[in-house]
């Protein structure tokens, strides 16, 4: 136990300078390579001297860098740095579209699980089967699919043609915030209408985000499932005469320990496809937020979402190396 | 023999010429490469026998062949130019469908569909070309450096890659691609050759010559999220090959460590770096749509996959065929890609090498033992 606890003090440590990493890197992004931040900021080209002068004046364009690191960082944590589009504090711009990015992810997220894990077990089951071919297959179909041709392709038929889904806007959240993900707090709080609504909304893009990952887990938990099987604790059982449904969950039990590293990188994919799936489907997450801030390009917002994508997906590393170390003892670092 | 074994017997006969024909090209420029490297040109023979014998394996490389191909003569081929705009003769080209006045269906400018993939496949090929070329090495380099000399610059390189991982990939090459063009237009704009050499390269015409910054720009962006990957890799293994024998007798007998590492090292680790880099070819292509189709990267007239569905999707779903035909276009350059990386995996495996070659050596005996017995049934 004492190990355990070295081995996650060590894990947190390991945390913060990844994080002045980040910081580093997205600072880097916004004020080191523009030619003249300021112009880029106050519009490219055609931006007048006026508003260059107060881009500079607002931002410590004119101090040395490490002053506007400083700035940048102190300035996002405070939540002073103040869009220039939208004249809101950029992190409440931000912060207000995370939950439908987060919601999203949490619905490809159940369906690459839902379609993951059985196939896997499946194909593990009947190896080297027409089964096994086919879901190795789909594998690779998965990662080969563009998420906005898949996007589209479903649109048409179940919005074009069947129309039983709708793409305007989001339901509302429910009154009572706990987990400020409507979804889960429509589920709490008993408001099945809500409920239903968000996951008539939610349930095609988390498809489509969740269908490049699907493959991936199946293959992972085959390979996994297939050596866990292998070991010799399961000759073991087999020759003291133990039922075989109780053998698969004993096998099971121990080729779920590694699948969790791979569900730890398919959040990477899964946000990393966010940008694409709420640009087909019109979801006012972070993903579409930053597609505009490019487009008009809106500095201070390129920043903000860079950085909250990338602590998310930190934490989610952090989460899963826990995880990890907490249900499988013989992982030690 | 089955039919299966007469299509392998074909394959296997194509790829032996094409070695014959690779070997005869070096050894007309250097004397005497055929004798000294005989053994390597029978296991190149038996890889692709071992790639012959896996069917998604043989249609990943016809894809890849195809697009290739495409990627380099689809720009001399395609009936229109991409900058020839029918809609300002016949204003009915319009999003004109498949059928009516090209084969394909026409955009927004009357553009033919079919010549905009075909140029399309040159700016993809050469995108993801030199995003390989930019990031893989970079990457092979630092993690040989990493892996080899371990200690404090081995701290300092993981330390710098673990802070690019730390990003989800794409959203860091969002981020790159957004801010990068203003610095790289200074570049382009002051340095003319290579304004040429890139226009060349994508089979532009001058006049794009000020879109330029925008592709370079996904380019670097593009690289710069994928060295890392290649960095972690090519450490993990140096660190199990520099405790190996050979290694501990180059250094014995004093030669300098970039010559270890390159020549002897590099050869050793090549293998898995190769299935990696075939891979990440169609993950290029594939976030290289995906950039595109955010509004990075390519801007009309320049063709690109990704852009053509972009600009699209404000006519969907009448105008279906802009987005169906692009996206099915990218769907077979990537799978084909992840077919044959699929497929290299296997091959690069020297135990299946060998057991392919005592089946083919079985099945070579066995032939001339059937000529033998045929002959002596004709006397």
């Amino acid at each position: 136990m004492a190990e355990l606890k070295k081995f996650l003090v060590r894990r947190m440590l390991t945390f913060i300078p990844t994080i002045i990493g980040i910081t580093l890197i997205v600072f880097a992004i916004a004020y080191l390579i523009p030619a003249d931040p300021a112009r880029a900021w106050a519009g490219g080209e055609k931006a007048s001297q006026k508003a260059i002068e107060l881009v500079k004046e607002r931002y410590h364009l004119n101090e040395p860098w490490y002053d506007q690191y400083i700035f940048l960082i102190t300035g996002l944590i405070k939540n002073e740095i103040i869009d220039p589009r939208t004249s809101n504090p950029v992190m409440d711009d931000v912060g207000k579209r995370f939950p439908v990015t987060f919601q999203l992810a949490l619905f490809a997220y159940f369906f690459v699980l839902a379609i993951g894990i059985p196939l896997g077990l499946i194909s593990a089951l009947k190896r080297d089967t027409a089964i096994d071919t086919f879901v190795r297959i789909f594998a690779l179909i998965g990662v080969s699919t563009p998420v906005f041709w898949l996007g589209y392709i479903l649109i048409y038929i179940f919005f074009v043609n069947i129309r039983i889904i709708n793409l305007a806007g989001v339901p509302p959240s429910p009154e009572i915030v706990i987990t400020h993900v409507p979804v889960i707090d429509s589920l709490i709080t008993g408001n099945f209408e809500l409920f239903r609504q968000h996951v008539a909304r939610f349930w095609l893009p988390g498809f489509v985000l969740g269908f490049m990952g699907a493959g991936v887990v199946a293959r992972f938990v085959r390979n996994s499932f297939l050596e866990a099987i292998s070991g010799d604790y399961i000759e073991f059982l087999k020759a003291k005469g133990v039922p075989k449904l109780r053998v698969y969950r004993h096998a099971m039990k121990n080729s779920l320990v590694p699948i969790i590293t791979v569900l730890g990188l398919q959040f990477g994919v899964l946000l990393s496809g966010a940008p694409i799936t709420e640009t087909v489907f019109g979801l006012p997450g972070i993903g579409l937020y930053a597609v505009f801030s490019i487009g008009t390009l809106d500095f201070p917002a390129i920043v903000a979402v860079t950085l909250l994508f990338a602590l998310v997906y930190v934490i989610a590393n952090l989460i899963v190396d826990i995880f990890y170390a907490v249900i499988d003892p013989r992982v030690r670092y | 023999m089955s039919q299966d074994e007469y299509y392998r017997g074909i394959l296997d006969r194509i790829s032996d010429a094409f070695i014959g024909l690779f070997v005869y090209l070096i050894s007309t420029i250097r004397k005497g490469w055929r004798e000294k490297n005989r053994s390597r040109i029978a296991e190149w023979k038996l890889m692709f026998y071992a790639l012959n014998r896996s069917p998604p394996g043989v249609i990943g490389l016809f894809l890849v062949t195809i697009f290739v191909f495409l990627g380099i003569f689809g720009p001399l081929i395609a009936p229109y130019k991409y900058n020839y705009f029918p809609i300002f003769e016949n204003s009915k080209t319009y999003l004109s469908p498949p059928g009516e006045f090209f084969v394909l269906g026409a955009d927004h400018f009357g553009r033919d569909l079919l010549s905009l993939l075909l140029q399309g496949a040159r700016t993809s090929l050469v995108i993801s070309i030199i995003v390989i070329l930019l990031g893989v090495p970079a990457g092979i380099i630092l993690g040989l450096i990493a892996g080899y000399f371990g200690g404090k610059i081995d701290e300092l390189i993981m330390r710098i890659t673990d802070m690019f991982l730390a990003f989800p990939p794409l959203i860091l090459a969002i981020a790159f691609a957004a801010v990068l063009p203003d610095r790289i237009s200074y570049l382009i704009n002051t340095y003319p050759p290579l304004q040429q050499f890139l226009l060349w390269l994508f089979a532009l015409e001058r006049t794009e010559g000020g879109n330029l910054s925008r592709l370079l720009a996904v380019m670097i962006a593009m690289a710069v999220v994928w060295w890392p990957g290649y960095a972690r890799i090519t450490r993990g293994s140096t660190l199990t090959e520099r405790e190996a024998l050979y290694v501990e007798s180059a250094r014995a007998i004093g030669l300098p460590s970039s010559k270890i590492m390159l020549r002897h090292i590099l050869p050793n680790i090549i293998g898995p770096i190769l299935v990696y880099v075939t891979l990440d070819f169609g993950t290029v292509v594939l976030t290289e749509a995906g950039l595109s189709f955010l509004g990075l990267g390519a801007t009309p007239p320049i063709a690109d996959w990704g852009r053509i569905v972009y600009d699209g999707t404000q006519f969907f779903p009448n105008a279906w065929w802009l987005i169906i035909f692009p996206g099915f276009i990218v769907f077979l350059d990537v799978l084909g890609w992840n077919l044959l990386g699929d497929a290299l995996r296997d091959v690069l495996d020297p135990k299946l090498r060998r057991s392919i070659e005592f089946k083919v050596k079985k099945v070579k005996k066995s032939k001339t033992k059937d000529m033998e017995i045929k002959e002596v049934e004709h006397e």
